[in-house]
Order: structure tokens, then C-alpha cells, then sequence
């Protein structure tokens, strides 16, 4: 059974339609994340699936039970806060055990799970202190501590590590990973940050003007984008799209155009008016065998791989291309690239995949 | 050379203004200390004193004797316990339908809430003589004049527009994600109020009794129009009643004056450490 289901969720704000009829099922279990850019409705959708907003139209289920209509705290739902909403002038204990204090459990079973969720969290030694005596790990831990004291039937995850600095940020989403897998719930977590959502998530939703684009698992996602969009969002650093020259030869895709452009023989997807290649797929090659000139502008050497970053007169933008660290290769150098033709997608005008490469 | 320039410039571009600023602050710092100095030697100096013009005089011996008499004066006690009964509640009460108010318009806002927030606070630009009269018929008409029940229900109305803006002002730094994790977490909106603002709103409703206490203990104008009997009339009342029986007793009035600012001057030493906090909020970036 699903524990969370969305059907046909709407959301306006006066004139603007920020959720746009979303479907969605989450399995028992599941770690999905809802991923975007800023501005596409996640956080919208997050706030109407713990009932903080009120919805537009459709209808939401947890647990099997209808909550459209139903009070926050009635949902089942625990959410982790972008800013961790800690109260200030309680301890960590009293923020931990603020919704059994309210639910007026007994003072023995309220200590007993205090404990429990400071134990699975390693926090055992903050309980006295209050939030502003803690560094910013330790305050999401505390936030996490309150979500999984009230053993909520879905967890949700608001942004969480954004407040955190890159190091911190890597060790925490290896926490929450760990947490997921030791409590087995299901959690929904939203971030625009797409390595976080590749490295955490059972199945990614990928939002973007409040529409699901596409949904499944990271590698699927990255392998088989269904458009422009998601091919663009998914993958550090981003896919590179070169556009199609309509006028190019028949029986052939021909990028770019004028003097300049690149003849792909014995390629061509019918319709296609921009392709993508991901930066791996991306080769240098020699003069003969390569498919384009291009000039190196920047190199990015970031020890197990370099980042090149090329000129090419085809592309209004530089194309990214990712190699061994064992090229030496300096800026301003003309190279010869050559597509892994296998792995190029073809994307029609409106953005729509043509292949599945 | 560039250090004896250094050095030369500031005597070249001597700026008077300081000096100029000083003189005034120490002039304007004298005539507000004056009175109250004036108040102080009068409570140490006998009426006799006092009547041969030596008020200002720093006084051989000091003559606690006018303290003494306004401590066992009856009357006196009397003029405290209905201040007392009068500034509590109408602090309390201001302050509470102020938290009540400023909560909603800053958390729970509905179509029109930011008018008719403007209209609540335009109601401290209201001079107290322009509803004078129609208070008086009012509180007439219901048999309260001559009870401190006028003076409560007036100062309490006309504390709820400051008590409002300074506590809608506060509520809307905390930040909306403490109420709706506490919502989250099973709070109702009292629930929320009471343990999550409003704790965090200390300092706020710290300048709040502070003033409204001030004010309230202070008001002169108010006991004056609603009172008739000396049962009735508070501490300020008090002070000017206190005379004798052909002449004005000003050492007695000077004592009285001093006890009188006690209570005032307890509540701010008490609330002091939140005032300073209270007053300077929203000033910075936290």
C-alpha cells in the first residue's frame, strides 16, 4: 500500500497556478525526492502534503486515509524545516519532546523517547543545552530528533542541508541516508540541489512550474531523461545541447551552422532540433577520427577527472567535456572531440525526447 | 611632514559644533533635573524652611519628618492602594488584548486586517480632551463615576493601539516556521501563542508594562474627571490634595512625590535588562 498518494493536487496563489494537477504515489518505505529550481512548486507541494497550505483541488492520501481536509498534526506527517524551526528558549530536550508535552503523555514515556531519539542521533550529551548553543549539524539533528520522536507515518524533509556548509552537508545527507535505511519509513524530502537528490533518493520526482516532469530512480533519470528539462537538470555538470541545422544534407544531423557546423553521418532522428550529449560522452580524438575542432577555454582539474570546457563555433555556449586527468592539455589549445554517437539524444521542438539512447 | 599635518589639521578645522552640542545637552540636562531636585530638598526641609525662601539651599541636617507624616497619613494609603488597583489591572489588561491583537494581525491575517490595524492604531493620535466629555456622560449615565472602574476600562482602551503596533511589530520577527512547527508538532493557535511568541516576545511585553505601568501609575487627568470623593482618588490626586489648612504643605508634597516614584522606578530597574533589549529591537540584523 502506498503511504502517500497525490491525486490531482492544485494549487493557486491569486492569479498564479503554482501546482498544476499533480499525481504521485510514494510506496511504503520509499526515499523520494521532489527536485527543481527554485521557484517550481516542491516546497508548495511539501507544505500541501502536511496540510500548512490548503489545497487548490485534488485530493491527498496517507496512509490510506484521506487528509485533504484534515488538521497538520491529524496527518501523521513530520517535517524537517529548511531554518530547523528549533524553538529558541527551549532546550534540546523540551524541543524534542514539545509534541508529547502538548499530546500530554505521561513524563515517564515522554523521557523514555527523548532518550531513544537522542540515542539514534548521538545527541545524548545536548539535551540541557538550548539552540543557540549549537553548531548547525547538531541543530538539523535536533530538528530530525523532533520529527522521529511522534513516529510519524511519512517524514518530510524540507531543504534541509542548505543551511549547512559543503563538508557538513556531505557527512549529514550520509546521515540521513543511514537514518532512512535504520527506521525503514517513508521519506520525502525536497531539495534543488540535483547531487542530493541522485545520491539520496529510491526514485526522484523532477518539478518544474509546478508539473511533475518526470519520475523514477536516479540512474534512470540521468540514463533516459523524457525531455530538455529533466536531460538539463539532472547530471553535474549539466548536459550540453547543441542545436540542429535544418538545412544541413539528408542522412545526416548537421549541428551548428555555416562553416563551422558538425556533420553526424548516419545519425538522424526525424523532427530532432537540438541534440544533448552528456559531458562523457565526450572524447578527445585525432584530426582524422574526430568529429569537430574546438578551442580549450578553461580546464577544471579536480584530481580524479578533469572538467574541459570548450569553444566551439557551433555553440553559443562552451561544451563541457569531461577526461582523464592524464591529458595534459592547456587553455587555448585546439583539440579534436568526437561523440559517443551511441549515447547522443535527440529532443523535438518542444523540448519532448525523440530516442532512447 | 605629513604627520606634523596630520597633527596641525585638526586645530586649523576646529569644529565648534560639539562644544555647542555639549553646552546644550548640559543646559537642557539642568532644567530637567531642576524640579526634581527641587522636589528632593523640599521632602528634607521643614515648612518653615521652606517659607523663608531656602528651598534651594543644601540643608544643614536632613528632616525626615515629612517622610514620617506621609507613611502614617491614612489617606495616603488609601491614594496607593487605588493606584494600585488601578494600574495592574489596566497594565495587565492592555497588554494582553495588545498580545491578542498583534498575534493576529501579524500571524492570522484576514481580508482587511491591514486597515482595520491602521484604523486601531490611529486611535494613540486621539488627544484624551476630544473624548473627555463623552466619556464622562458615558460613565455617568452607567453609575461608574466616582469607582476606578472608568479609569481602568479608559486606560486600557487607550493602551490597546501602542500595546497593539509594538506587539504585532515583534510577533512578525519571529519567524512563521516556529508556528508552523508547532502546529505540526499538535499546537492549537493559543497553544502556540502562549508557549512559543509569547515567551520569545518577553522583551516586548517588558517595554510594554514598563510604559503602560508608567503612564498609568503617573496619570493625573483621568482620576481627575471620574472622581469626586477622596476614597476614590489615586496617588497623583493624593499629592495635590495633601495641603494644609492655610498654606501648601510642599515638604509633605515633595515626600510624596519621592514615594510615589518609587513604584515606577522598581519596575524599571526590575524590567531594565529587557527595556534596553526591547527598545533597540528590529535595530540590527540579529
Amino acid at each position: 500500500m502506498a503511504d502517500l498518494r497525490l491525486e490531482n493536487v492544485s494549487k493557486r496563489f491569486g492569479d498564479v497556478q503554482v501546482i498544476n494537477g499533480v499525481d504521485f504515489e510514494a510506496k511504503h518505505g520509499e526515499f523520494v525526492v521532489f527536485v527543481g529550481p527554485s521557484g517550481c512548486g516542491k516546497s508548495t507541494l511539501l507544505r500541501l502534503i502536511t496540510g500548512l497550505e490548503e489545497t487548490g483541488g485534488g485530493r491527498i492520501f496517507i496512509g490510506g486515509a484521506d487528509v485533504t481536509g484534515m488538521k497538520p498534526s491529524k496527518r501523521g506527517v513530520a517535517m524537517v524545516f529548511q531554518s530547523y524551526a528549533l524553538f529558541p528558549h527551549m532546550t534540546v530536550e523540551d524541543n524534542i519532546g514539545f509534541g508529547l508535552r502538548l499530546a500530554k503523555l505521561p513524563k515517564e514515556e515522554i523521557g523514555r523517547r527523548v532518550a531513544e531519539a537522542a540515542r539514534i542521533l548521538q545527541i545524548e550529551d545536548l539535551l540541557e543545552r538550548k539552540p543557540r548553543q549549537l553548531s548547525g549539524g547538531q541543530r538539523q539533528r535536533v530538528a530530525i530528533g523532533r520529527s522521529i520522536i511522534r513516529d510519524p507515518k511519512v517524514f518530510l524533509f524540507d531543504e534541509p542541508l542548505s543551511n549547512l556548509d559543503a563538508a557538513l552537508r556531505v557527512q549529514m545527507r550520509l546521515e540521513i541516508a543511514r537514518l532512512h535505511k535504520r527506521l525503514g519509513a517513508t521519506m520525502i524530502y525536497v531539495t534543488h540541489d540535483q547531487t542530493e537528490a541522485m545520491t539520496l533518493a529510491d526514485r526522484i520526482v523532477v518539478i518544474n512550474r509546478g508539473r511533475i516532469e518526470q519520475v523514477g530512480s536516479p540512474i534512470d533519470l540521468y540514463n533516459h531523461p523524457a525531455n530538455r528539462f529533466v536531460s538539463g537538470f539532472i547530471g553535474s555538470p549539466a548536459m550540453n545541447f547543441i542545436d540542429v541545422n535544418e538545412h544541413g544534407p539528408e542522412n545526416c544531423t548537421t549541428l551548428g551552422a555555416g562553416p563551422a557546423s558538425i556533420e553526424l553521418a548516419g545519425c538522424q532522428v526525424a523532427g530532432a532540433t537540438a541534440i544533448g550529449i552528456r559531458p562523457e560522452h565526450l572524447e578527445l580524438a585525432g584530426p582524422e577520427d574526430g568529429d569537430f575542432p574546438a578551442t580549450v577555454e578553461i580546464i577544471e582539474k579536480l584530481g580524479a577527472e578533469s572538467l574541459v570546457y570548450l569553444q566551439f563555433d557551433g555553440s553559443e555556449l562552451p561544451l563541457t567535456m569531461r577526461t582523464s586527468p592524464e591529458h595534459s592539455l592547456c587553455a587555448g589549445e585546439t583539440v579534436h572531440v568526437r561523440f559517443n554517437k551511441d549515447r547522443i539524444h535527440f529532443f523535438d521542438r518542444d523540448g519532448k525526447i525523440l530516442n532512447r539512447p | 611632514m605629513v604627520e606634523a599635518a596630520a597633527i596641525d589639521r585638526p586645530l586649523r578645522d576646529f569644529n565648534p559644533w560639539p562644544a555647542v552640542i555639549v553646552v546644550c545637552l548640559v543646559c537642557l540636562a539642568v532644567l530637567f533635573l531642576a524640579p526634581t531636585l527641587g522636589v528632593l530638598l523640599s521632602s528634607v526641609k521643614t515648612t518653615r524652611d521652606i517659607a523663608f525662601g531656602e528651598l534651594w539651599t543644601i540643608p544643614d541636617t536632613l528632616f525626615l519628618g515629612n517622610f514620617g507624616e506621609v507613611i502614617a497619613n491614612p489617606a495616603v494609603h488609601r491614594y496607593i492602594l487605588n493606584t494600585i488597583l488601578v494600574t495592574v489591572p489596566a497594565t495587565a489588561a492592555s497588554i494582553a488584548l495588545g498580545v491578542f491583537a498583534g498575534y493576529v494581525f501579524s500571524k492570522l491575517p484576514f481580508r482587511g486586517s491591514d486597515v482595520l490595524f491602521l484604523i486601531l492604531v490611529s486611535g494613540m493620535f486621539f488627544p484624551p480632551q476630544v473624548i473627555l466629555i463623552p466619556l464622562f456622560r458615558l460613565f455617568n449615565t452607567m453609575g461608574l463615576i466616582d469607582t476606578l472602574w472608568p479609569i481602568i476600562i479608559v486606560h486600557t482602551a487607550l493602551g490597546i493601539p501602542i500595546c497593539t503596533l509594538l506587539m504585532r511589530n515583534f510577533f512578525a520577527t519571529v519567524p512563521n516556521a516556529l508556528r508552523e512547527a508547532a502546529i505540526l508538532e499538535g499546537a492549537n493557535e493559543w497553544q502556540v501563542l502562549m508557549r512559543v511568541a509569547l515567551p520569545l516576545s518577553l522583551p516586548a511585553i517588558a517595554v510594554l508594562a514598563t510604559l503602560q505601568f508608567t503612564w498609568i501609575w503617573n496619570d493625573f487627568l483621568w482620576p481627575l474627571i471620574f472622581t469626586n470623593s477622596d476614597e476614590k482618588r489615586t496617588i497623583m490626586i493624593g499629592i495635590v490634595n495633601l495641603k494644609g489648612q492655610y498654606s501648601v504643605a510642599w515638604g509633605v508634597q515633595g515626600a510624596l512625590s519621592l514615594i510615589a516614584s518609587i513604584p515606577t522606578l522598581i519596575v524599571f530597574l526590575f524590567f531594565q535588562r529587557y527595556f534596553i533589549k526591547g527598545m533597540t529591537m528590529g535595530a540590527v540584523k540579529g
